[in-house]
């Protein structure tokens, strides 16, 4: 199809040769070559509108514009008065016409572990690059027809299925007599990070979507080196070539597009991303990725809020999206990021148009509008010399509206694709508006005569009676029809006048019937203009929207984000968890985000302190969750394979889970996010502070150390997973060990080969990539244990391949080891007190934390538990009950210790000078059941506070009813709306597969 | 048995009891007992900063302040000093699945959940395991009964109370089928886990209709003299008698208002709301209806992001502001093990309102005005039977939770447990320095 281009712009040939490769049953189809429209108002291209205009075409291209042109001998002419022409729109983001491959059957509910395609195609069933969209488009003429008559012209369609999607093709949508609707073949690449159809275990969490994009791109650069017949792959073949192509990449989210963005850095490749309509929320990070969004021209419709009981289940932030979601083109295009705009889920062109309207009036100017549905698309897709605007040499491809639709609602009247006109509908003869005094017999009608549309309606002004004011109006060609209500001689009834117009002089005449059925003459004369812009809503555009977003943008986010501040902190007990111990009647000063100074003598007091009397209070540094599944996005466990070192939690951190906040209110104020228990060598943490409303890449801890999780036992041999969860290895405790010997032994096979090659030369394989650093002392493991036997093994095999074993987490028999932990150097992180829930925490006991302790070995408590985890002070005492653990030392479990398992105890875990301010100031002795949180400090600023937190509160309120009065009048108003449906609360625990969380218990 | 050796002399009084008695597990008691100088909580509110309680056949005889009762060394078979110490009345594990399963995640050890949809006369008090571990360790810290529950269904069946220690479940009933549990259809969508799969399409109205069809039926054939037996409706029959009660679990406002509207329907004596998240939202009214509730687990997360963070952990304070009589029950994640921690959440409904001793009342004297059997237990008063327990410190705080004496209608509860035996054999181990 791009020889159709060629000939077509090299001028070679008219259009009538491109059917000649054809048989032609009869004589080809006949259509003129020109033609010139003339008097239109022609919107050229966002910066250039000509009034009056002719524009002529010539063999489907624009040959000229101006203001007055003259006809070429074979142009039919065409009177566009009061009509505006639109460049035609490009969506790039449809599946137009995609025939979908076959999906799997999904009756059979084993586990498919492999790939269902050849060995030379890729070994997972979501990377598809072989799909090319072109030869799986089949035009659908209705669906096509839906985007052309919202003024679309063209559109990218590809296949919304997979990881790596295969191609894109632009279909060209209007009619046109002999072009098929195939203009632009296998011109674009498509990416998400959504699996789709595949039935194939892996990849089963975003993580490891992630992961696996990212081995494909390694593949393919590898593959482009170094293939050879051997090692032929045809999907990594086609992918090759596909990454010089314009890349698009789907998002769900915000924040998929930050973690794109990451990915087509580490490969110098430049994204395009889908957007999903909450880009507004992460404007700053946005901007930096440099990207163009294309963002659908739909918003979220109202819930039906009629219901208090129901109202009060509907979450702060769907409210806040819907009110916000129409501000979001304007606050991208103010913000300079390129933004598309695709037709998306618009159930018609009038809804479409509403919404583009919608999105102007919240500050959207005419000119972002335009260029977002022409030129910023035609750009991306590489197509600005044929498409986008109306200049001489572009495509001829463009809509006739009645009105200018960016100002107004307006009909479509044509579409022209290529040169060749499909009429919608006729326009009504211009210019009929006005005051008429109509004539009946000897009767006169006051009827003001105003353009609707593309037709026409009146008003009665005269009427005796306020019923009688409606007057149909219908204009056809040069007929007018027009039906009066009157009372005469008591016979209530309608005039029906039929007439010839003549608009020259502004007169009607003709015959009809009236009230009593009598054939009657009539005549109208136009006595007055009406200032038809009265009537018409002009645009009102408020773009103050802006400060309604939150941070997050959603119940108890922030106006604006709290910031550093120097506090004193006086009069207060201090746990330093330093040689000092608990020091009564301590200051604490806090600058720069740092402790500056823990004592009870003098001290500098820094300028603009702000001083915080702790007269009987506690203050210590804040809780240290060793062992959290919260602010993750979708999937918490890459369980596909039992070994999935190539993931990271790093990449799916998400920053509006609300219970950062809600922890955050239990003085927790840094959390190791782990991969789930689900497989032996599980994937890669991150470390975060919760400094609510920061961005997830804001939250991480600066040069964390690294680690990765590790998993014995049920979980990893899937023994509570149901009957069909019997096929991947291992299944036993025997198997397990195996995973661990297997996995190692190839990561020194990879290590080997890399030190030994040349630079480049090997195949990068980020599993085991991980798993070198392991053997390279570089990432440490927290490993998911129970079972004293596979504690022990996992430590031998471990001395074996010469590596270490850093945290033990769960550890719940590790009283019984205790002993060869401490010769091994490992820690501990376990529960306080749980037991009974599966066979394997048989022995545990609440005691165990004590015992370990006692030994030598470093003990956390951790929570595993997004509910527990906001009151770890509570488990941390429960060593004083269970063992006698002295209260300091119980402290130090949620605090000083998890902290050194983490590696980081020179920055985090006790009050020394010079360490983070990550301080907690409580209403009482932190161990005890009466202790609540107060204030909450991270690096120095104030994230929590009681008094501010009941002000949010009060401000969620008061928020929720804005909004919901605000939708209740969109309701009443007829808006679409829908019913709110509720959910349960879902939660990541160490044992749940899949994106979804679960709303099942926490099989930990 | 006992760990605690920073009270030697206590510990030895004990033991020296055991001996006396010859008993570790509900042999009968038949001899009389003084606690004497302990600080009671006597759980109906009251405080006796050194309390002397004489305990005769089970039942407390004499409750005075120690400091003014004087008696001689004759006047009591076993004389026990607890200065120093709190004593309590036993806790009781309301709405629990304690007895009913082992561990969670082996199906075989779950003993709660009956096939069907409704299942009145499906009965837990037969299924209580005494010899359960888990009981074991939940009695240790101050939890000495418990409502043994049926889970699932929209009828899940009928509970019993129960002692924590027994030779079988004869022996340990406290009160046999003291009420049948209905899970309240959901008014939304969302639906509960343990509901059964085929209620999921039907909707609201139609699943509700059900309900008040099944009690009209159950109401006449409870009138009926001469029925033939149905065994669903025979199970209901002694909720219109006042003898059984029903005990709705429900959460959501709607729920809540429409199980007022049942309840009035039916004339139910001393109807029970199980849960009641938004109960705080109706609280004048399920007083003024005399429904009691069962509160939620305050250890848990709010349901709605907008919610103040800590509003489970303040529910309890805001019934209480209301004048609703209410208790706080465990229903939820690992319910059974949890129950050991009942005194830590009463302590956190403390912590966030409620007194000192109305969160004692709220695991002890409210949870038997409620099930119905506070004449006898529930409170440490004159005429009710000793079940009670002594903590060296504050037993609604984990910090001083230390519970080293418990009698359960006057007998003496064996303490120990399978994770104390094992505490100890590795505390050996490493005290030996075996490798």
């Amino acid at each position: 199809m791009k020889l159709f281009l060629l000939t077509l712009f090299t001028g070679i040939g008219s259009v009538l040769l491109f059917g000649q490769d054809r048989p032609q049953n009869g004589v080809a189809p006949s259509f003129p070559d020109a033609y010139i429209l003339k008097n239109a108002t022609i919107i050229v291209s966002p910066q250039k509108t000509i009034s009056n205009g002719y524009i002529l075409i010539e063999k489907g291209k624009v040959k000229d514009i101006g203001n007055i042109l003259l006809k070429p001998a074979n142009a039919v002419e065409i009177d566009c008065k009061g009509k505006t022409i639109v460049p035609a729109f490009i969506d790039l983001d449809t599946d137009l016409g995609m025939q979908k491959p076959p999906s799997a059957e999904r009756r059979d509910r084993t586990p498919q572990i492999d790939s269902k395609k050849e060995q030379f195609f890729s070994w997972n069933d979501a990377v598809r690059p072989e799909f090319l969209s072109a030869e799986n488009y089949k035009t659908n003429e209705t669906d096509n027809e839906k985007l052309a008559k919202a003024g679309f012209g063209f559109a990218l369609t590809h296949l919304n299925d997979g990881i790596v999607r295969g191609t894109g093709s632009v279909i060209a949508l209007g009619s046109h007599p002999v072009l098929s609707s195939l203009f632009a073949a296998n011109v674009s690449t498509h990416f998400s990070l959504e699996k789709g159809s595949s039935r194939q275990t892996y990849p089963s969490s975003q993580m490891g979507s992630i992961a696996l994009l990212r081995q494909t791109l390694y593949d393919v650069k590898w593959y482009q080196k170094h293939a050879d017949n051997a090692t032929v792959n045809l999907s990594l073949e086609a992918l090759a070539k596909q990454l010089e192509k314009p890349i698009f990449f789907s998002t769900s989210e915000a924040l998929e597009i930050l973690r794109g963005d990451k990915i087509a850095h580490e490969f110098h490749l430049k994204f395009n991303f889908y957007g999903s309509g909450n880009e507004y929320q992460h404007i700053d990070a946005i901007k930096k990725t440099g990207a163009t969004i294309i963002i659908p021209a739909h918003f979220p419709d109202a819930y039906n809020v009629s219901d208090p009981y129901i109202n009060m289940e509907i979450p702060l932030k769907e409210l806040k999206h819907w009110e916000l979601a129409p501000s979001n083109p304007y606050l991208l295009a103010s913000n300079g990021i390129p933004i598309c705009f695709t037709f998306g889920k618009n159930k018609s062109e009038k809804e479409f148009w509403t919404n583009i309207r919608k999105a102007m009036e919240r500050g959207l100017s005419f000119e972002q509008t335009l260029t977002a549905l022409t030129i910023t698309p035609a750009k991306t897709i590489g197509l600005e010399k044929e498409t986008g605007t109306l200049e001489i040499g572009k495509i001829a491809s463009f809509s006739v509206y009645s009105e200018n639709p960016f100002e107004k609602e307006a009909d479509l009247l044509e579409t022209w694709t290529f040169g060749q006109p499909k009429l919608y509908k006729e326009a009504a003869i211009d210019g009929l508006d006005g005051n008429y005094r109509i004539l009946v017999e000897n009767k006169t009608y006051n009827v003001d005569i105003t353009k609707k549309g593309s037709g026409y309606e009146g008003k009665q002004t005269n009427a005796v009676k306020k019923e009688y004011e409606k007057v149909a109006v219908s204009v056809s060609s040069n007929d007018i029809t027009i039906q009066l209500k009157d009372s005469i001689n008591g016979i209530i009834g309608t005039i029906l006048l039929h007439g010839k117009i003549n608009s020259k002089v502004g007169v009607f005449e003709g015959e009809g019937t009236d009230v009593s059925g009598k054939w009657v003459k009539w005549n109208a004369i136009k006595h007055k203009k009406i200032d038809a812009d009265k009537k018409n809503k002009t645009l009102v555009t408020d773009s103050l929207y802006k400060n309604k977003i939150w941070f997050p943008n959603m119940a108890y986010g922030y106006d604006s984000l709290p910031k550093q501040q120097s506090y004193i902190i006086k009069n207060v007990t201090a746990w330093t968890n330093e040689a000092e111990g608990i020091v009564k009647n301590a200051t604490v000063i806090v600058e720069n985000g740092k402790i500056h100074y823990v004592g009870t003598g003098n001290f500098k007091k820094p300028v603009n302190a702000v001083e915080i009397d702790g007269t009987g209070m506690h203050l210590t540094t804040g809780i240290i969750d060793e062992h959290s599944h919260i602010a993750i996005s979708r999937g918490v466990n890459e369980g596909g394979q039992s070994v999935s070192a190539e993931v990271s939690i790093g990449d799916v951190v998400r920053n509006n889970d609300i219970n950062i906040y809600r922890q955050l209110a239990g003085g927790v104020t840094t959390s190791q996010l782990l991969h789930g228990s689900a497989n032996a060598i599980g994937g890669q943490s991150a470390i975060i502070k919760l400094k609510w409303g920061y961005t997830p890449d804001e939250m991480l801890v600066p040069n964390a150390p690294k680690f990765i999780k590790f998993a014995l036992g049920e979980n990893v041999k899937q023994s509570n997973w149901g009957e069909e969860q019997t096929i991947r290895f291992p299944q036993t405790r025997m198997g397990v060990e195996q995973v661990y010997v297997d996995a190692f032994s190839r990561a020194q096979k990879y290590m080997e080969e890399k030190s030994k090659g040349k630079k480049d030369s090997h195949r990068v394989d980020l599993e085991l990539e991980a798993l070198a650093e392991i053997l390279n002392k570089e990432r440490f493991i927290t490993c998911h244990s129970y079972i004293q036997s596979e504690i022990n093994m996992l430590m031998k095999v471990a001395d074996t391949f010469g590596f270490h074993v850093n945290t033990f987490t769960h550890i719940l028999e590790g009283y019984k080891v205790a002993d060869k932990m401490l010769k091994h150097g490992a820690g501990a992180s376990t529960f306080a007190d749980w037991w009974a829930y599966k066979f394997e925490v048989l022995d545990a006991i609440p005691y165990n934390a004590s015992l370990i302790h006692e030994q030598g070995v470093v003990v956390a408590i951790n929570s595993d538990d997004a509910e527990m985890g906001r009151r770890l002070n509570q488990e941390a005492a429960k060593a004083m009950k269970y063992g006698g653990m002295k209260e300091e030392d119980a402290w130090k479990m949620v605090t000083l210790n998890p902290a050194k398992l983490l590696h980081l105890d020179d920055r985090l875990g006790s009050m020394k000078v010079g360490k983070d301010a990550d301080l907690v100031l409580w209403t009482d002795n932190p161990l005890t059941i009466t202790a609540i949180p107060e204030t909450v400090f991270i690096d120095g600023i104030l994230f929590f506070d009681r008094k501010q937190d009941l002000e949010r509160q009060a401000r969620n309120q008061k928020e929720k009813a804005r909004i919901i009065s605000k939708m209740l009048e969109s309701n009443n108003s007829g808006g679409e709306k829908k019913t709110f449906q509720p959910t349960e609360p879902k939660f990541f625990h160490c044992d749940t597969f899949g994106e979804e969380g679960s709303s099942e218990h926490n099989g930990h | 048995m006992l760990l605690n050796k920073r009270n030697n002399s206590f510990v030895n009084s004990i033991l020296i009891i055991s001996i006396l008695l010859g008993c570790t597990t509900a042999s009968a008691q038949e001899k009389t007992m003084l606690l004497k100088n302990g600080y009671l909580h006597t759980g109906n509110g009251d405080i006796i900063a050194s309390a002397a309680i004489g305990i005769k056949n089970g039942t407390i005889v004499l409750l005075k302040n120690s400091l003014a009762y004087s008696h001689s060394v004759s006047d009591w078979d076993t004389i026990i000093d607890l200065k120093g110490k709190h004593v309590y009345p036993g806790f009781v594990a309301a709405n629990s699945t304690l007895g009913l399963t082992e561990i969670d995640a082996v199906r075989a050890t779950r003993d709660f959940h009956e096939t069907g949809i409704y299942n009145p006369h499906v009965r837990s008090q037969i299924a209580y395991n005494v010899e359960s571990e888990v009981i074991r360790t939940v009695r240790s810290n101050g939890v000495l009964l418990c409502q043994p529950t049926p889970r699932g269904g929209v009828i899940s069946g009928t509970s019993s109370i129960m002692a924590m220690d027994g030779w079988n479940w004869e022996d340990a009933t406290i009160l046999a089928n003291d009420g049948v549990h209905i899970n309240w259809p959901n008014s939304t969508q969302r639906m509960a886990d343990n509901r059964a799969i085929q209620e999921k399409s039907k909707d609201y109205g139609t699943q509700k209709q059900e309900l008040y069809s099944f009690f009209e039926a159950a109401s006449s054939y409870a009138s009926t003299k001469k029925p033939e037996k149905d065994l669903r409706y025979e199970a209901m029959t002694d909720c219109f008698r006042e003898k059984k009660r029903v005990y709705f679990h429900a959460d959501d406002l709607q729920q809540l208002n429409d199980i007022i509207d049942f309840v009035q329907y039916f004339k139910l004596s001393a109807p029970v709301i199980v849960g009641g998240y938004d109960a705080a939202l109706v609280a004048r009214k399920l007083k003024d209806a005399k429904i009691a509730v069962m509160l939620y687990r305050p250890h848990s997360l709010p349901k709605r992001e907008e919610e103040a963070v800590n509003q489970p952990y303040s529910t309890a304070f805001k019934l209480q502001e209301e004048g609703v009589l209410f208790c706080i029950q465990n229903e939820g994640d690992m319910e059974a093990m949890n129950a050991r921690n009942l005194p830590f959440l009463a302590g956190t409904a403390h912590a966030y309102g409620l007194t000192e001793e109305q969160a004692i009342a709220a695991v002890s004297l409210n949870a038997c005005k409620i099930i119905g059997i506070d004449k006898k237990y529930g409170s440490i008063e004159t005429g009710k039977s000793a079940t009670l327990f002594v903590s060296d410190g504050n037993a609604l705080d984990m910090r001083t939770n230390n519970v080293t004496f418990a009698l359960i209608d006057g007998k003496i509860v064996d303490l120990g447990n399978k994770q104390k035996d094992l505490y100890i054999k590795y505390k050996q181990k490493y005290q030996q320095g075996i490798k």
